[in-house]
């Protein structure tokens, strides 16, 4: 079949993309917020690293 | 057929690339007021407030600049992949509509959700603007927006499917009103941005950063949306082996 609808009621979500969804979300968080509350002193050097990217894309900072 | 694994490898790459141009427009717009905010912090270096960006840092200005477009490609590939399980999950967003237009319409929400709401209540600040005392607090505003916002998409998703029995007017109207309603709410219930901006920030810098930080998060998330639907919709594909092509 060639309906949209039926393209979509072929999808079949596997309880491991959940997983992966929420890998997707702690990397932005560690690249966005991470200010020492996962990775402690490694975090500032982290932190100065991607400053210009956290500023850019409008999350707050310092 | 149509499987998770074939959506969450386009997101990837979708992800990678409206991030490589969002990271474009950073390097080539959004550095050119950030810059001038740097030169607004360090004449007021003397003073040390502890974080700091010029002098004797721990990564250098080109390190900065270089860091920063590798965070938005990251961020661009970690949102695409989670954008192609939201894509995965939804049944009932655009359901009458191609995969291409039910993806351009979900990047546009996501927009809308998790960047231009937020945008609104809190507008981006360079360097040289925001008080370290407040950051966690201004997190937390932040991130109480960004939930929001998708609350709102995914009501206004929820909605338009309970009007089904209604025509498409009425329904589009029903929607939108809603969607009006829901935002004035947020942007009234939510408190002011905590921190005053410094009398020493001239205000076109401030403004040309913000204007610029709203293009490259339209780049970023409207990009990943059309990327995407172009990398998903049949109606893109030749022949079987071009969709090979596409995943790898």
């Amino acid at each position: 079949m060639t309906s949209p609808a039926a393209h979509l009621s072929a999808v079949r979500v596997p309880k491991w993309a959940f997983a992966v969804a929420l890998l997707g979300l702690i990397v932005t968080y560690l690249v966005l917020q991470e200010n020492g509350l996962a990775l402690g002193a490694s975090s500032e050097l982290l932190h100065e690293f991607f400053h210009d990217g956290r500023h850019a894309l409008g999350v707050p900072c310092h | 057929m149509t499987t998770y694994k074939s959506l969450a490898l386009r997101g990837i790459a979708a992800g990678g690339i409206a991030g490589v141009a969002s990271a474009l427009v950073q390097l080539l717009v959004t550095e050119i007021p950030i810059r001038a905010a740097l030169a607004v912090e360090e004449a007021r270096e003397p003073a040390g407030d502890g974080h700091s960006h010029g002098g004797e840092e721990l990564v250098s200005r080109g390190g900065q600049v270089v860091g920063g477009m590798l965070a938005v490609v990251i961020v661009g590939i970690a949102v695409g992949l989670v954008f192609a399980t939201a894509y995965a999950l939804s049944k009932r967003w655009f359901a009458d509509r191609s995969p291409f237009s039910r993806s351009f319409a979900l990047g546009a929400a996501v927009f809308g959700a998790v960047a231009l709401l937020p945008w609104l209540k809190y507008p981006a600040n360079p360097p040289a603007v925001g008080d370290p005392e407040t950051v966690n607090y201004r997190t937390a505003l932040y991130l109480g927006v960004v939930a929001a916002g998708l609350v709102i998409v995914w009501g206004a998703s929820w909605l338009a499917e309970r009007l089904q029995a209604q025509t498409q007017p009425v329904r589009v109207t029903a929607v939108l009103l809603a969607v009006a309603a829901a935002v004035a709410v947020v942007l009234v219930a939510f408190p002011a941005p905590p921190d005053t901006i410094p009398a020493d920030m001239p205000v076109n810098v401030l403004w040309q950063f913000r204007l610029s930080s709203l293009a490259q998060l339209a780049t970023l998330y409207v990009g990943l949306g059309v990327v995407f639907g172009l990398l998903i919709d049949p109606a893109t594909r030749r022949n079987k082996a071009s969709e090979k092509a596409a995943v790898a």
